[in-house]
């Protein structure tokens, strides 16, 4: 390729991204401009800004409250979640101890079991131990994700043991070795496995659905699901209204992944062993 | 203090063959002992299992007295030099030769400076705030000795150490290390392919095949009398000549030997000498520096021979003699290759 024609198809590739981007990015666009709407502007098809869908939506409809539930239990999930899931990693690579086998095929095995199949006997357990409308309720059946362990475990054998006796070496505990060694090398798989364990709980639905009675608890997802059935006499739904509860639900997602964006590149073992 | 006492050790890997058969090894405290043999001959594991990051089921390992075999490697006090090196590649060079320090909660000022010192010695100074992906070859492997000269031990296991640098370093870094060794009064257990340095640097040598230890003693030791045949072939350039005792004009002694004449005893002639000599046939001459190798071609195949450059050297596909002295020659069994 001479450079000119590899100029020419830079050129072709940058606009080819930037369209499919913009296909991607516009249904979010789409309705964030149309949570600035008024109602009346919106079906009449004119334009009329207004920050009343967000004052409704947080005063009237208690978003407010809903979005500092998904914070804390999408944020506790995530943050337990992520730290067994690493530790069980860690001793699956590492160590070789009785029953360790068995215990991995286990883990596996979860990740072959649909989530609904669990949700009664969840249901009974929380129930007999009084945590249903409670955030340990909410919390407590998602922070063992058997996929993120797995996966970590991976990556973790990918590192060279050789750091890990190295460490050892050093003088550190293998409490330290994970933490000094390991957990700094595996910071892109952690950060991604984190991320994905922090949508999946901003996410879920079902459970809280079940687990919940009590309004004062409900996450965002409850509370935007309820706005369709909120006045069953209008037949008309409040669409802006609906795009400015979206809006407060998406919002803290994509700051969270523009935060961490950094921190998922690519993993540093170079340079560790011949 | 420091002294390591192996008795016995025997060890294989996870359904693996054996790969050390019954090594036995005395090593004194402030001793510097060179491990040194073929490659795959078990030095490393050795090393590791000094170290306790193999474990030890057969045999038993004891450092200062008591039996270390259960004992973890973090409760050893062992500083370690990995043959691939085993840099942390998120430290920098800094973080990475202070970090054992920190693990041993020496106040940062304090470990910074300890750092900062050996690095300099190291000449590692413009490279502290580098990661080891930034560095070349040779000075990750100075990394990886920075980060065992900074711990405060006496017990060094080196393997390889300065396998990657060049002839200039090489010589600083091994009287760096003769240093700490003098200094500090350590202990230390070297493995290398170099023989320079293995029979410069050693208190005593071990010389291992195949898992076995064939022979543990001094460099001269080793090198006058060695206790068989593969290790008097093994240590030495050019390699020993051998040659079966029928062929040793006037042989008196017993039958079934191999007589085996170090290329430096042996005496370049160009006339047939009165003396006992082999006849030879000279294939290649190659320089050394003040010397020259002479390779040739005898009625007992190749042999190699050492003479000054002063000389007036024959050219290649001449005839010589090689004169040598069976009273200086080395006798091995024909069948066992042990030293008789
Ligand atoms: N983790 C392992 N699992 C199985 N076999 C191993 C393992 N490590 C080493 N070996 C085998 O053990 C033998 C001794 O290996 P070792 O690394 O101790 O040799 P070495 O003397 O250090 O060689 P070199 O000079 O090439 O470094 C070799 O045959 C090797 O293949
Ligand atoms: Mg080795």
């Amino acid at each position: 390729m001479t450079p000119e024609t590899s100029a020419r198809a830079l050129w072709i590739i940058n606009g080819l991204t930037l369209l499919v981007a913009a296909i991607f990015l516009s249904p979010v666009l789409y309705s964030i401009w149309m949570s600035f709407q008024t109602s009346d502007a919106y079906y009449s098809g004119g334009v009329d800004f207004t920050l009343r869908n967000y004052d409704v939506a947080v005063g009237q409809y208690n978003f407010a409250r809903y979005l500092l539930n998904s914070v804390i239990v999408s944020g506790i999930v995530t943050l337990l979640g992520i730290s067994f899931a690493t530790m069980a990693a860690f001793a699956f690579a590492r160590f070789e101890f009785r029953g360790g086998n068995l215990m991995f095929g286990a883990v596996v095995a979860t990740l072959m079991i649909p989530s609904h199949i669990t949700l009664i006997p969840n249901y009974l357990t929380l129930a007999r131990a009084g945590m249903l409308d409670s955030y340990a309720g909410l919390i407590l059946p998602a922070i063992s994700s058997g996929f993120a362990a797995f996966f970590l475990r991976q990556y973790i054998r990918g590192i060279p043991r050789a750091l890990d006796e190295a460490a050892y070496m050093d003088g550190a505990t293998p409490l330290k070795v994970l933490w000094r060694v390991i957990v700094p090398i595996s910071k892109p798989a952690i950060f991604s496995m984190a991320l994905q364990l922090f949508i999946a709980e901003w996410n879920n639905y079902i459970w809280p659905l079940v687990a919940i009675s009590e309004s004062d608890l409900y996450t965002l997802q409850i509370g935007l699901a309820r706005l369709y059935r909120v006045n069953p006499g209008e037949d008309v739904i409040d669409w802006p209204l609906v795009m400015a509860a979206s809006t407060i639900t998406i919002l803290p997602v994509l700051l969270g992944f523009v935060l961490v964006e950094r921190h998922l590149v690519r993993g540093i073992t170079m340079g560790a062993v011949k | 203090m420091s002294s390591i006492t192996l008795r016995d050790i025997r060890k294989s890997y996870a359904n693996g063959p054996r790969v050390l058969h019954g090594v036995d090894l005395d090593i004194g405290d402030g001793e510097f002992v060179v491990i040194v043999g073929p490659s795959g001959c078990g030095k490393s594991t050795l090393l590791r299992l000094i170290a306790g990051l193999e474990r030890c089921e057969e045999g038993e390992i004891v450092i200062d007295g008591r039996r270390a075999n259960e004992l973890p490697p973090q409760d050893r006090n062992i500083a370690m030099i990995f043959q691939n090196y085993a840099l942390y590649p998120h430290m920098s060079v800094l973080e990475n030769i202070a970090f054992g320090l920190e693990l041993r909660k020496v106040p940062r000022k304090t470990r910074e400076a300890r750092a900062r010192e050996v690095a300099e010695t190291l000449q590692l100074t413009p490279y502290l705030d580098r990661k080891p992906g930034a560095l070349s070859g040779g000075q990750r492997q100075r990394v990886a000795m920075g980060r065992a000269m900074a711990r405060d031990t006496s017990t060094f296991l080196m393997d390889e150490p300065l396998s990657n640098l060049d002839n200039a370093l090489r010589n600083a870094m091994r009287t760096e290390i003769k240093t700490i060794h003098q200094r500090l009064g350590a202990t230390i257990v070297f493995v290398t392919h170099d023989q320079t340095e293995a029979l410069s640097l050693a208190d005593r040598i071990a010389v291992m095949k195949d898992g076995y230890l064939q022979q543990f003693d001094t460099p001269a030791a080793i090198y006058d009398r060695p206790a068989n045949r593969f290790v008097a072939s093994f240590l030495g350039t050019p390699k020993m000549n051998f040659v079966t005792s029928d062929a040793v004009t006037g042989w008196t002694g017993r039958r079934g030997v191999e007589v085996g004449l170090r290329p430096d005893t042996l005496r370049l002639h160009r006339k047939k000498p009165g003396a006992a000599s082999i006849e030879a046939r000279l294939t290649l001459t190659e320089m050394t520096g003040s010397e020259v190798v002479l390779h040739c071609q005898t009625q007992s195949g190749a042999m190699s021979a050492i003479a000054h450059r002063r000389q007036d050297l024959p050219a290649p596909g001449e005839r010589i003699w090689l004169e040598y002295d069976v009273a200086a020659a080395h006798l091995f069994d024909m069948h066992s290759g042990a030293r008789v």
